[in-house]
């Protein structure tokens, strides 16, 4: 009885689908984290009686066919790029994409790096670092005397410098764009790695046509939707139970078959 | 007498498929564009082997005759995915696969790295014209309207239409085969036509329309009559046994 395979398959894809919704929940609270949502596909097909085969030798032929499906499996997990809420922080150095587009971040490898966590802090150096300490680019470095960095939607970087009345501008904050952003290949940390699937980036000033305008002082706070994923969970937690009882039932009918003989 | 048995038996095999094909519907209850299947049955007459001057009564079998497809629409939820589109209707995508034009329901699409809308497995999906759709990645996202029509906004902002996305009907929906991976061929050799009464809701997917109350009823069902078969072939089986009894008593 094949009943018995695919239930083990539906069950198998409910687990990855808890899976990928318990890392939503997990990441609630990851600033500019994208929920993903687990895809799945159904398996191959066998032809028991083939659509079109002749049923007799006056030429009638079968009209429909039986094809006897072999469960489902997981295509692939898929992730959600919608805005996520904008949270104020008063951090001056906390930079929030109202739109699109993705920080550029240089990584130790020398690869570049794609993030929407606009948590910066500087390092050492002064220069303008993510919370992992990886340079955003273009590299922008803040004077150790600067008295107050003011960044403006288009992502110039002004600061303050004591004995000046004027803010001087030390740099410019550049977005990059992708024409698939739920293709971008995740790599922990709040980054993402450009892919086969994303497209090449298009970099662009913050606020031009096709890019979104920088929010100083607020984070973009993840866009999981705590009360989806509760309710997701609990038809994910439904259909593998249902999944389960089609092996009781494959396992009723054989035993069934087993105490025939008494 | 044995008849009994082999009716019993005939039923036993269909019911078992039944199992199989409640199970796949239940196994992609969450499978995006999927449609829900059952297992038809019908009888097959058979004359017994009769003696001369003596007509029996055919023996009826069952045999399971074909597979209906519930084509109904399933539900749409949105996903807020500028390339997920789902149908409204009883249209079917097309995507070029290496074994020819497969169709779907499934509208979960991408970009590949030649900006290529394709779906999940890579095969570029067609537009009405029969060939790959191309996005221009220096300008937004794409628009996709109700009948397929898909457009960008330029750098002065305005519309630049790139083709539509291809929806097609079929006249004979039975005879499309399944291929896995949420594709359907079609080898019946009829030419699909453009789909009428069916729209396009981008950001949206299709969910199956499999219904849950329905298909645990089925599994009851099934696994009842199955023990009423057993129950049958049992009380035969006890009738030839006792038959058996006595006429070696009368000896």
């Amino acid at each position: 009885m094949r009943a018995l395979n695919i239930a083990a398959t539906g069950m198998a894809a409910q687990q990855t689908n808890v899976d990928v919704i318990s890392n939503n929940i997990a990441n609630m609270n990851t600033i500019g984290y994208k929920k993903q949502e687990a895809e799945f596909e159904d398996l191959l097909y066998e032809d028991i009686k083939r659509p079109g085969a002749q049923s007799s030798d006056t030429g009638s032929v079968v009209p429909t066919g039986i094809q006897l499906g072999s469960g489902v499996s997981t295509a692939s997990v898929y992730r959600i790029t919608t805005q996520g809420t904008l949270t104020n922080t008063g951090n001056q150095l906390d930079l929030a994409i109202n739109g699109r587009g993705y920080f550029q971040v240089l990584l130790p490898s020398g690869e570049t790096a794609y993030t929407r966590a606009g948590n910066f802090s500087v390092n050492d150096t002064g220069v303008l670092v993510t919370s992992d300490g990886y340079t955003v680019l273009p590299q922008t470095t803040i004077p150790q005397t600067a008295t107050a960095v003011t960044i403006s939607s288009s992502g110039q970087i002004q600061v303050s410098l004591p004995g000046q009345v004027a803010t001087s501008q030390v740099g410019q904050l550049q977005l990059a764009t992708f024409a698939n952003e739920a293709g971008l290949q995740a790599m922990g940390s709040n980054l993402f790695l450009q892919s086969g699937s994303s497209g090449a980036p298009v970099t662009g000033a913050p606020n031009s046509t096709g890019f979104g305008a920088i929010q100083q002082g607020y984070t973009e706070a993840s866009n999981v939707d705590s009360v989806t994923e509760i309710s997701n969970l609990i038809i994910a937690q439904r259909a593998y139970e249902m999944n389960s009882k089609v092996v009781t039932t494959a396992d009723q009918m054989l035993q069934t078959t087993n105490t025939m003989k008494s | 007498m044995d008849n009994a048995l082999y009716v019993g038996l005939s039923r036993q095999v269909v019911l078992q498929r039944m199992l199989d094909v409640a199970a796949n519907n239940i196994a992609n209850q969450d499978t995006i564009g999927f449609k829900v299947e059952q297992l038809m049955s019908h009888t097959y007459p058979m004359s017994p082997p009769s003696s001369p001057g003596v007509s029996l009564a055919t023996v009826n079998y069952v045999q399971d005759a074909s597979l209906a497809r519930d084509f109904s629409q399933g539900e749409v939820s949105q996903t807020g995915n500028p390339y997920d589109l789902a149908l409204q209707g009883n249209g079917f995508f097309t995507v070029q696969t290496a074994s020819g034009p497969q169709y779907t329901r499934d509208g979960r699409f991408t970009l590949d790295a030649q900006n290529e809308i394709v779906d999940k497995d890579g095969d570029p999906v067609l537009s009405a014209a029969g060939s790959p759709i191309v996005i221009d990645p220096t300008k937004g996202p794409p628009l996709i309207a109700k009948d397929g029509t898909i457009s960008q906004t330029g750098v002065n902002g305005q519309l630049v239409a790139l083709g539509k996305v291809a929806v097609v009907q079929f006249a004979n929906l039975s005879a499309l085969t399944k291929q896995g991976s949420n594709l359907y061929a079609d080898n019946s050799g009829q030419i699909p036509t453009p789909a009428a009464n069916t729209t396009l809701e981008q950001g949206f997917v299709e969910h199956s329309n499999v219904k849950a109350v329905a298909e645990v009823t089925n599994l009851i069902q099934i696994s009842r009559a199955y023990e009423r078969m057993q129950d049958l072939m049992t009380s035969t089986q006890d009738l030839s046994s006792k038959a058996i009894d006595t006429l070696a008593g009368t000896q």
